[in-house]
């Protein structure tokens, strides 16, 4: 890793972040702080799991995100009888050609929208663990490549657990980021109301980055310097977290090194070569709640959630930052 | 289903922070006015720091207004204030109480982190505590409750707060970083709060509590005095029943024996000069004049004046040996607790002291010194120069002797009486007769003679069998040819010696004991416990003098030199592991006792006179360099003075543009070649910029530019650095043209 990255490449780098995020502010309103958290995710080359009440605009996100890029997208709807194979795609044996033919399922797409990803079974869930993580769907044997770049885009509602089945530990951490969406403000809930058309379709975006932009983008983050004072920030709030008894368990190192991902990301998308701080301070809460449970069970996922967004903000307050 | 009982208020963790600071600053100021107790010159740092405290608390804002570089230059300030008061005023206790009200200050004046509050507990104790030893006064008595009681509420406080929210948020590591709980703080709100949220009874009970501790307390404190500690704490009950068994002034036929049975160390004894040690050491404790009924005790006559002095109290005693020449010879003793209250000794000595001040009696001509209770902690003493003569001389009773037909004279001092029948002194004589002594003898040659004639006649046994008969049992002993122990055969020397019409006496103690190998001195054990007799002669020393005989040993004159010194200690010499053991005891009483006050004042005497010469001799350095300075201001001024002043002042400023200019920048190129784990100066020197770009409100020219390369300087790579001093140039001429611009 080279620990300078030309200024031109930085400003080519700002540029693609700015129309993505001018083309996608079209259709969210004002939701600024949740598109620079998707565009960090982009960037870092992570998946995102959104969670929020049904109706607030996570899947119009999706959709604009998709369609901001020319890249190819793909929505899977999940439901409690989804087979693995829905996702992943299934072997068919072929009378012409007296073989079986792998005939791809919806994850062979860039950006894959994942609707509801706690309504289908575990099984089902997990079929997404490899691809998540390599990229790839290995079906008999054989691997499969999935799009490069490759997101996973779910979403999940943490209120009703009727009929759902929690995202598993491991599921979870493959997860880079998990947001929320929120209620809009008054003034933007307006000018919704008055705009908005119905379907999913009435989202007309053109795309304003290529492929290959969004590769060197997430190409570039890795280059994004750390100084040490920062490495030791993230390596002190990741031990705190498994220290904290508010804790199950603590960050894995995985949530470590993607809170070091997110924030070279963080800082590309502010046209900085560097980390600051802030960046790590920014994205502690996104990152790394999501992997941490309560050490004491709760049946309220929003009162758990909030638990551990306390936690985490005061062993953060508990450390200093490097001056 | 039980109606639910209103919840009660909490206190905000905000509210806990103002009542921190309020208790914090109350303790600051109850440390503070113990000045008024010392005479120490600390008035103006008092006064400043009360005001201080005061101020503070009805603002706590206002620490953070106090400037940065208070806090910048508190340290390296405080440190040189306390060495410039320690050379200049050469003393060290009030140069420490100001340092500590100092301390106390600047606590006060900046917000405190909970291991500051602590430090404000310990500053505030350690005046409280000085001022407790220099004073006894009833209003301070009031002062230090009052602390204690506001410190034991001040680190509920603490603890409180600290866990109401693990941790603080990093701002407010700052002492200068204004706290959200300070910003407003209204004291009647808090009151009122206060008032609402506490639960009164718990208070209640704990004033209770405190009250009672503070009431328990007084009551130890007026009543020990009092009384001996031991028996106020009830201690003795804990003494074991072993070392109970000790000897007293009434021995029964047995008692010594009984003693004997116990192998435990009764005493201890270290000795300055290893040449003095006397070949079989007789540790006389104890003289049992009265014989009756198979009994020895100290009679009446003996325990009365002239021969026991009145009870006293001091820390040492003068004896009545005869000083001797050479090096005085110091026998340090350890008495085990549970012995006995009379002190084990060697005789007559030139002077006994104790570690402390005790009370005992004396009786000088009987070389015994009797504790006013037993000791039930280890006793020490140290005695200089023991008469090793093996006797005892008692010029006045050798005069009481020698008018003994006189009338005036009394009769029950005179150590010659017996408690026997007239049929039992028959048997006496008789026996007398078959030793073949009489009353005309030499005392040296009739306790010669007598012993030998009792060694051949009786063996020596721990179990001893006293024939059935009538009459005194003692002399039924003496006239069975039985074996017999210590006890029978001293009596038994005492009983013939008075009949034959010489004094004698019997003398309890301990004889001999082993030489620890390990910690080099004399270990004597409660199975060394004995008992010999003393008979009178009054040709020995001049004017009369007790000798000591001893039925199973030899007689006291001329032994001691031949086997005396290192021959004694290397008979003696002890390698065993229970000598090991007993080393680590002795080893531990050397370090805890201390009798020689003189050499400790002498340490602390001269440690004042280092410390006064050298405050005298900064002084003095001061005062030259002064003198130095002027008299070459005063010194005529002609052009080649005044060439080499604007030389050398051209010089001092060419290296200060110098430095500026490059030395700096190499300076940090060269060490940061090198970077060392958390030091960088490029990157140091960066961050000390943003806190300073930071910390001003004012329109920086440029700030945004400027702080984005002052961060790059910070975090960002070294490849990506342009000229940091530049960079650093623009942030001091940024910060210039606020300041310039108010």
């Amino acid at each position: 890793m080279s620990d300078f990255v030309p200024a031109a490449q930085i400003t080519d780098a700002r540029q693609a972040v700015d129309r993505l995020r001018t083309n996608m502010q079209r259709t969210i309103r004002g939701k600024d702080d949740v598109l620079e958290q998707v565009l960090v995710c982009l960037v870092a080359g992570g998946h995102l799991l959104i969670e929020d009440l049904p109706g607030v605009g996570k899947t119009t996100l999706a959709y604009s995100l998709a369609r901001s890029m020319d890249c190819v997208f793909s929505r899977i709807q999940f439901t409690s009888d989804l087979l693995p194979s829905d996702v992943t795609g299934v072997a068919i044996y072929d009378e012409t050609v007296k073989e079986f033919v792998f005939k791809k399922g919806p994850v062979f797409a860039n950006v894959v929208l994942a609707d509801e990803i706690n309504r289908a079974t575990p099984k089902t869930q997990s079929a997404l663990l490899e691809v998540m993580d390599r990229a790839r769907v290995t079906i008999d044997g054989e691997p499969h490549a999935v799009g490069s770049p490759f997101m996973v885009f779910a979403t999940q509602n943490p209120v009703d657990y009727e009929g759902t089945f929690p995202l598993p530990e491991s599921q979870m951490d493959r997860f880079l980021m998990r947001l929320r969406m929120g209620y809009p403000e008054p003034g933007d809930e307006l000018e919704i109301l008055r705009t908005a058309r119905g379907g999913y379709d009435a989202i007309a975006l053109n795309p304003v980055v290529t492929r290959t932009e969004i590769l060197g983008l997430q190409a570039l983050a890795h280059q994004v310097f750390i100084e040490d004072s920062v490495l030791d920030f993230i390596l002190k709030i990741v031990a705190a977290t498994r220290t904290e008894s508010e804790f199950r368990a603590g960050v894995s190192v995985r949530g470590g090194v993607a809170l070091r991902s997110a924030a070279q990301a963080r800082a590309l998308v502010h046209q900085r070569d560097f980390i600051l701080p802030e960046d790590v301070v920014e994205l502690v809460a996104p990152v790394l709640a999501h992997r941490l449970a309560l050490a004491r069970q709760s049946s309220d996922a929003l009162e758990e959630r909030r638990a551990v967004a306390a936690a985490l903000k005061r062993i953060v307050g508990s450390i200093p930052l490097p001056q | 289903m039980t109606a639910k009982l209103p919840k009660r208020p909490q206190l905000t963790r905000e509210e806990l922070q103002q009542i921190r600071w309020l208790l914090g600053n109350a303790l600051t100021l109850l440390a503070a006015w113990t000045v008024f107790y010392m005479d120490i010159e600390a008035w103006t740092l008092m006064v400043l720091t009360s005001v201080a405290a005061g101020v503070m608390l009805v603002r706590p804002d206002l620490p953070g207004r106090v400037p940065k570089v208070v806090h910048t230059l508190a340290f390296p300030a405080i440190v040189t204030f306390f060495a410039a008061d320690l050379w200049i005023k050469a003393e060290l206790l009030p140069a420490m109480v100001r340092l500590d009200m100092l301390l106390l200050l600047y606590r006060t004046i900046s917000y405190r982190q909970r291991r500051d509050d602590l430090q404000l507990i310990v500053l505030g104790l350690f005046l409280i505590v000085i001022a407790g030893v220099l004073t006894v006064s009833l209003t301070f008595a009031a002062q230090i409750l009052l602390y204690t009681a506001c410190a034991l509420a001040f680190l509920l406080v603490i603890t409180l707060t600290d866990g109401s929210a693990a941790g603080t948020p990093a701002g407010a590591a700052q002492p200068q970083a204004l706290p959200a709980w300070a910003q407003h703080v209204s004291w009647i709100h808090l009151a009122r709060r206060l008032r609402v949220a506490v639960d009164w009874r718990v208070i209640g009970m704990a004033g209770i509590l405190f009250a009672g501790v503070v009431g328990l307390s007084a009551l130890l404190f007026l009543a020990i005095p009092r009384f001996q500690l031991e028996s106020g704490m009830l201690l003795d009950r804990f003494i074991t029943k072993k070392a109970r068994s000790g000897f007293s002034d009434t021995i029964r036929f047995g008692d010594v024996t009984e003693i004997q049975q116990d192998d435990a160390v009764a005493l201890s004894v270290d000795v300055s000069d290893r040449a003095q040690i006397p070949a079989t050491p007789y540790w006389r404790m104890l003289v049992l004049d009265h014989y009756d009924n198979a009994t020895f005790r100290l009679s009446p006559a003996l325990r009365s004046a002239p021969n026991f002095e009145p009870e006293r109290s001091a820390a040492f005693i003068t004896g009545r040996a005869v000083p001797r020449r050479g090096r005085t010879v110091f026998w340090t003793f350890y008495l085990e607790p549970g012995v006995s209250r009379y002190l084990p000794l060697l005789g007559h000595f030139e002077r006994l002291r104790f570690r402390e001040q005790q009370t005992f009696r004396t009786a000088p001509l009987l070389a015994v010194v009797q504790l006013r209770t037993e000791p039930v902690t280890m006793a020490a003493y140290q005695v200089e120069d023991f008469d090793l003569s093996g006797t005892v001389a008692d010029r006045s009773y050798g005069q009481r002797w020698r008018q003994r037909d006189e009338p005036a004279q009394a009769r029950g001092g005179l150590q010659v009486q017996l408690g026997i029948s007239e049929r039992d002194r028959a048997t006496v004589r008789r026996l007398l007769g078959e030793a073949q002594v009489d009353g005309g003898l030499e005392p040296a040659v009739f306790a010669q003679r007598v012993n030998r004639w009792l060694r051949q006649r009786h063996a020596y046994t721990l179990s001893p069998v006293i024939p059935e008969g009538e009459g005194d049992p003692l002399v039924r002993w003496m006239a069975s040819g039985e074996a017999g122990h210590c006890e029978l055969f001293a009596g038994a020397f005492v009983v013939m010696a008075r009949v034959a019409g010489f004094p004698s006496r019997v003398v309890t103690g301990f004889k001999g004991g082993s030489w620890n190998a390990y910690s080099n001195n004399f270990t004597i054990r409660n199975s060394d416990a004995h008992a010999w007799a003393e008979i009178f002669d009054e040709a020995a020393a001049t004017y009369g003098a007790w000798l000591r005989s001893d039925p199973l040993g030899i007689i006291a004159d001329g032994e001691s030199d031949a086997m005396g010194g290192e021959a004694a200690i290397e008979a003696r010499l002890d390698r065993s592991w229970t000598a090991r053991l007993d080393s680590l005891r002795v080893f531990w009483y050397r370090r805890i006792v201390n009798f020689d006050r003189g050499s400790q004042l002498e340490t602390l005497r001269a440690a004042k006179e280092a410390t006064q010469n050298a405050g005298k001799r900064f002084r003095e350095a001061v005062e030259q360099a002064l003198r130095g300075v002027k008299g070459w201001l005063t010194a005529p001024w002609d052009g080649g003075r005044v060439i080499r002043l604007v030389g050398l002042a051209a010089t001092g400023v060419g290296l200060v543009w110098f430095w500026r200019e490059f030395g700096r920048s190499w300076w940090r190129k060269w060490r940061g070649r090198k970077p060392r784990a958390g030091f960088d100066p490029v990157r140091r020197e960066a961050s000390r910029w943003l806190g300073r770009i930071e910390e001003e409100r004012g329109a920086v020219p440029e700030r945004e530019a400027i702080v984005l390369e002052l961060r790059r300087l910070r975090f960002g790579a070294r490849s990506t650095w342009a000229a940091p001093e530049k960079i650093f140039r623009r942030a001091r001429e940024g910060l210039r043209a606020v300041r310039k611009s108010r």
